[in-house]
């Protein structure tokens, strides 16, 4: 009689403490979660708690949100009851949301339009309908994207074609990690090719000022565009260059003499120019200074970056 | 007895409740609280990699460390991070940074980076002074080759601080100094004959913004510095005996200034505008070194006064007018202005054309940009754009020979305006729940103004592959396929085909190109606990190039016609998966080919051989291709010793193939500088491979 006095006092205690529970869910991570974490955790197919672990996580900060901040305050979808299929979030980020991709972004842009998103809506990528949530993933601790060595995984699942270049020979240390695509692009810019400066000049500067000049003799295509000699993703040629000379500096010039050769290379040591266009440095084995010369040596060849 | 073991079932009954919501608590404590790891390991390579160790700081056998470590704090009543991320500390691509911030208050840290890049060749010398200011080049052979590895160091050092101020102001502040230091492949210039560039030189590089942020309208402003140095002005190159000196000019001081502003304001929830104005100056008025005996024009200047000011204006506006509508308009420009002074460097008679002046370039570009983006019923998006760029451009004119219709100190035809107009289609469309389909049609029409001529016939004979008139049609298509849930497969395929403007007076140069791709990429997700992804991307390009060659060293004029090619190959896997629960594996292939091709055909228009002979010397084409093979697999398997520590071990195979032939003769010798002098070679292996094992501890805590 007393165990089953002792069992009947447990379990009103227990389903007492559950029901408790149960009529007022608690705020799990974020303030105001308890709507959504009622029902979603960690082993949902979208697990969300760990967020917590985030910066948009951290409650100290008055300005962090709560789900309903960036996925609606979704009432129907909270509030279902009864059979049917559940209606999805206000605002939901996955692969298949039909949410438009400008409103997932616009969840995004509520809080961070400022600094180098300030021209988002203007940019290639937001008019390719490409949200933020196509590229950052929130929930975890750290984002993918946001790291050095996995950036690039996440931009070559739609540039195919620079995810084949940085495997040639020569390229920039993207794949080793020490620079990422974001180094050079800022990916929520509008400029043209969504640099971090302004041009493709002034972008290469930031690592390699020496080209900048002013030279005492200039190379006009240094001048305007690094990307007419160069591609930066990666290439077969020395120097990132786009093609091998003697037909990379044949695409502009079409001198006499030396300059016209064919592509050829010599049987044995000469120093001859009209046999050293492709081979070793090929044209710059002897015009080194190519980006620019500062000799004032009195020659009639000094213009011609040897010096 | 029996009333002991009641108690502790009531006791357990009643509190059950109350331990399993402790638990729970628990479990989401760990879960929201941030995670740090460190791991320590020991890694070998079982053979020296060159070139794929050229930056990832292990191109020699033998062992390295493994050291990295993720420190990532946060208090949680203040909101404070503090966060320590240390790579690569075992290798010379070591990595720090340590942030420390309180949320939405301030921040600032602190990172330091070193990037190598070795030279994959190594180079066998006799050239005296590799690393100095001074080199001397063997004037006699036979010379003793040493060897010599070639490379650069670059040591970065960034700071940081930022601040929220109030009243929707914030404030940013970073400083980062780059030092680099090393040496790479040179010329003597004056001689085809080798040299090493000296390297040790600076970059600083300041940036201060102040910004204002509200609900509708963000702005910045600040200021970005680049301060260039270089420790060596001068190289004194010379041979050995002395007896035919060069001085190679180096890269002087220079620095930029730029102020700018930008923002955004949101007209309303569905209108935005934006704009942009920065101006830069960037200078260069250092002392223009002069060797020792180096002949000077008497007018040249000593010192450049270089100066280029670079403005930028740009607006742009976008709307989504409808649910169905959406448009954007944008206008640039750009205006690159340098305002050197023109001055004469080189006057070597009484009388020009063989003089030379500098030549300041201003370049302005301008562009505009209009898109509508209409969205149909059923998924259904169609996109028209309309780009423009208008570029103009100027030098001064040297010493225009009067009686001639050409500019004595051009080099290349010269055209002050380039117009680029682009009309461009796309369609999206969302087939089905699971498909998704994308296609893109544009054309471009590049042309311009007439062509000023350049300082011989035959130099204007070409359209210069940046300022010819271009004719370019690209298409684009992609599809997006979830044929069952864990399985997607997208598939993309591109073609530009570019149509370059020749005529009979200007034929020679690039006729037309052509680039395209064709990707295919799948995931599948096995189960929870294994997923599986693959792609292949193919891609071409070609060009074809005319040429005139003139008679040289008992070759015959000819008219050239090259048709170059760059084919490339990939293909990757990778797997990861929970063999057990405590084991976790990965696995990723990667392969790589890429074919060069440059056939060259040659029209005999004179007497003589097709390429240039000199006995014994000759010369051999057209050249060959060249093929780069990449293969590389990577295992790894990470053990769970207990909750916070694991054990990782990684298995790597690498071979790459080439069979390059830039440092070599026709024969397949290493290509030799100099005929009587010098006597460098440059040599690589053409089969690289190596294997590396590694294993690390890595132990996980909060």
């Amino acid at each position: 009689m007393k165990a089953l006095f002792a069992f009947t006092f447990a379990f009103l205690i227990s389903a007492g403490a559950a029901a408790q529970d149960k009529d007022a869910p608690k705020d799990r991570v974020l303030t105001g979660d308890a709507k959504c974490t009622r029902c979603h955790d960690e082993n949902d197919t979208y697990p969300v708690l760990a967020i917590g672990a985030t910066k948009h996580g951290t409650r100290a900060d008055g300005r962090t949100p709560t789900c309903t901040s960036c996925h609606g305050a979704s009432d129907a979808h909270a509030d279902k009851t009864g059979k049917g299929e559940r209606p999805k979030p206000d605002i939901s980020f996955s692969r298949a949301s039909k949410t438009p991709m400008a409103a997932r972004s616009d969840a995004c842009l509520a809080c961070h339009q400022s600094s180098s998103r300030m021209d988002w809506q203007m940019s290639a990528h937001h008019n390719q309908d490409v949200a933020c949530s196509s590229c950052h993933v929130v929930h975890i601790a750290r984002d993918p994207v946001r790291d050095k060595l996995a950036q690039s995984d996440t931009c070559f699942s739609c540039h195919k074609e620079q995810r084949a270049q940085v495997n040639r020979p020569v390229h920039h240390p993207v794949i080793e990690g020490k620079m990422t695509c974001s180094s050079c692009h800022n990916v929520h810019g509008g400029n043209p090719k969504q640099l971090v400066k302004d041009t493709v000049n002034e972008t290469c500067f930031t690592c390699h000022a020496e080209k900048r000049g002013p030279f005492v003799h200039s190379h006009p295509p240094v001048q305007e565009d690094c990307a007419i000699c160069h591609q930066p993703h990666g290439t077969t040629v020395a120097s990132l260059l786009k093609q091998r000379p003697p037909f990379l500096c044949q695409e502009c010039h079409s001198h006499t003499s030396h300059p016209s050769q064919a592509g050829a290379i010599p049987s044995g040591r000469s120093t001859s120019t009209s046999f050293l266009g492709s081979v070793g440095r090929g044209c710059m084995s002897c015009h080194t200074n190519i980006h620019g010369s500062n000799s004032l040596q009195n020659s009639a060849t000094s213009g011609r970056f040897r010096r | 007895m029996r009333f002991r073991k009641k108690i502790s079932l009531f006791a357990a009954l009643a509190f059950a409740p109350a331990w399993a919501a402790a638990q729970e608590d628990a479990d989401l404590a760990a879960l929201v609280k941030p995670q740090s790891e460190a791991s320590a390991g020991i890694g070998t390579w079982s053979k020296d990699r060159p070139r794929l160790g050229t930056y990832d700081g292990q191109p020699t056998r033998g062992a390295y460390g493994l050291l990295d470590a993720f420190i990532n704090r946060r208090d949680e009543a203040t909101g404070t991070w503090t966060t320590l991320e240390a790579r690569n500390l075992g290798l010379e691509t070591r990595e720090l940074r340590a942030d420390w911030g309180r949320q939405g208050n301030m921040s600032a840290f602190f990172e330091y980076g070193r990037t190598p890049r070795d030279e994959p060749y190594t180079v066998l010398t006799a050239v005296q002074g590799i690393g100095t200011a001074t080199q001397r080049v063997p004037a006699t052979q036979p010379v003793t080759l040493g060897e010599v590895r070639l490379g650069t160091v670059r040591d970065a050092v960034a700071l940081g601080f930022s601040k929220i101020i109030g009243g929707g102001y914030d404030f940013r502040l970073s400083f980062k100094n780059e030092d680099k230091t090393g040496d790479r492949l040179w010329g003597r210039g004056g001689a085809a004959e080798f040299a090493a560039e000296p390297i040790d030189s600076n970059i600083k590089q300041l940036e201060a913004v102040l910004a204002y942020t509200s609900k509708v309208f963000q702005v910045q402003g600040g200021y970005y510095g680049s301060y260039y140095s270089n420790s060596i002005k001068l190289v004194d190159t010379n041979t050995t005996a002395l007896n035919n000196p060069f001085f190679l000019s180096q890269p002087l001081d220079n620095q930029a200034h730029q102020f700018f502003v930008n923002g955004g304001y949101s007209l309303s929830p569905a209108t935005r505008a934006t704009f942009k104005v920065a101006y830069t100056r960037a200078t260069q008025d250092e002392p223009i070194p002069v060797g020792p005996g180096v002949p000077v024009f008497a007018g040249a200047p000593t010192h450049l006064d270089g100066q280029i000011d670079n403005t930028l204006l740009q607006a742009g506006i976008t709307s989504r007018v409808s649910n169905a509508f959406s448009w954007l308009a944008s206008l640039r420009y750009y205006d690159s202005d340098e305002k050197t002074p023109q001055a004469r460097i080189v006057q070597t008679a009484a009388t020009c054309p063989t003089c030379v002046d500098n030549t300041p370039l201003k370049l302005t570009t301008t562009s505009g940009k209009v898109e509508g983006t209409y969205r149909l019923q059923q998924g259904l998006a169609l996109t028209g754009g309309l780009d423009l760029v208008k570029q103009e451009r100027r030098v001064p004119f040297g010493n225009l020979d009067p009686t001639a219709t050409f500019d004595a100190q051009r080099y290349v035809p010269w055209r002050s305006e380039v117009d680029e107009t682009t009309l461009r289609l796309e369609l999206r469309r969302s087939l089905s729940e699971t498909l998704n389909g994308r296609v893109l049609v544009a054309h471009s029409k590049r042309d311009g103004s007439e062509f000023t001529a350049g300082n011989e016939p035959q130099v204007n004979m070409i359209n210069p592959i940046y300022l010819a008139d271009r004719d370019r049609n690209r298409v684009k298509l992609m599809l997006d396929w979830t044929p069952i849930q864990p399985l997607t497969l997208t598939f993309n395929l591109e073609q530009a085909n570019d149509d370059y403007g020749t005529s009979s007076a200007r034929p020679y140069g690039l006729k037309d190109g052509a680039a395209g791709m064709v990707s295919i990429d799948a995931s599948y997700a096995l189960s929870d606990n294994w997923a599986l992804n693959a792609w292949f991307t193919r891609d071409t390009t070609e060009a074809t190039q005319l040429g005139q060659r003139n008679a040289s060293s008992g070759a015959a004029e000819a008219v050239k016609d090259a048709k170059l090619e760059d084919n490339g190959t990939s293909f990757g896997a990778a797997v990861r998966g929970t063999l057990v629960p405590k084991l976790k594996v990965g696995a990723e292939f990667l392969y790589s080919k890429n074919v060069n091709r440059y056939p060259e055909t040659l029209t005999l228009t004179g007497a003589g051989t097709a390429y240039p002979s000199a006995p014994p010397v000759f010369a051999v084409g057209p050249l060959k291709d060249i093929t780069n093979t990449l293969t590389r697999l990577k295992l790894n398997a990470t053990y769970a010793l207990r909750k916070n520590a694991d054990v990782r071990v990684d298995y790597m195979h690498e071979r790459w193939q080439t069979d390059d032939w830039s440092w070599l003769f026709a024969d397949g010798t290493p290509f030799t500088y100099g005929a009587t002098t010098d006597g460098t070679q440059l040599v690589q292996p053409s089969s690289q491979s190596a294997d590396f094992i590694g294993v690390r501890f890595i132990y996980k805590f909060q």
